[in-house]
């Protein structure tokens, strides 16, 4: 299970809003090669990692990104 | 301002808090650096600390049992981090 934390990892402060831009990112965020699709590769390819350090590493990148 | 010291404070949590992150990483495959490994729990203690003053100040930052709220449920009060504070 994750925990959602309400506040960014990094802040955004947008001074001139771009929707042409935002669509590119929110694209990056939740498109079919986002991050989020990203994420959950590396908490599914964690599964036959064979040695600890690979398995913490895999799990705490999918969760971080 | 208040927001002012709300933002300064979720700033310096947002430092800290990077700085957590990148030590985790490289831990995980650096499990003997006892170096990096002190200086991961000193700055874990330092966000800690951070979250619960900025908590009692400004409410929960997360859910689920990890932090407790006023009355009322104070979770699903605004901004969020997509929304402009």
């Amino acid at each position: 299970m994750w925990i959602y934390e309400k506040k960014l990892e990094y802040p955004v402060r947008i001074k001139n809003p771009n929707p042409k831009m935002a669509k590119l990112i929110i694209t990056q965020y939740g498109g079919p090669d986002g991050e989020l699709a990203a994420s959950l590769r590396y908490l599914s390819q964690r599964y036959i990692m064979p040695i600890p350090e690979a398995k913490a590493l895999l799990t705490d990148i999918g969760t971080e990104e | 301002m208040k927001n002012n010291e709300r933002a300064r404070l979720l700033d310096e949590i947002r430092a800290i808090e990077f700085m957590t992150i990148e030590l985790n990483l490289y831990l995980d495959t650096h499990p003997d650096d006892q170096k990096a490994l002190n200086d991961y729990n000193s700055y874990t203690k330092q966000l800690m600390a951070l979250k619960d003053e900025y908590q009692r100040r400004y409410g929960p930052l997360s859910n689920f049992g990890t932090a407790v709220s006023e009355y009322p449920w104070a979770w699903i009060n605004e901004p969020w981090p997509w929304e402009l504070d």
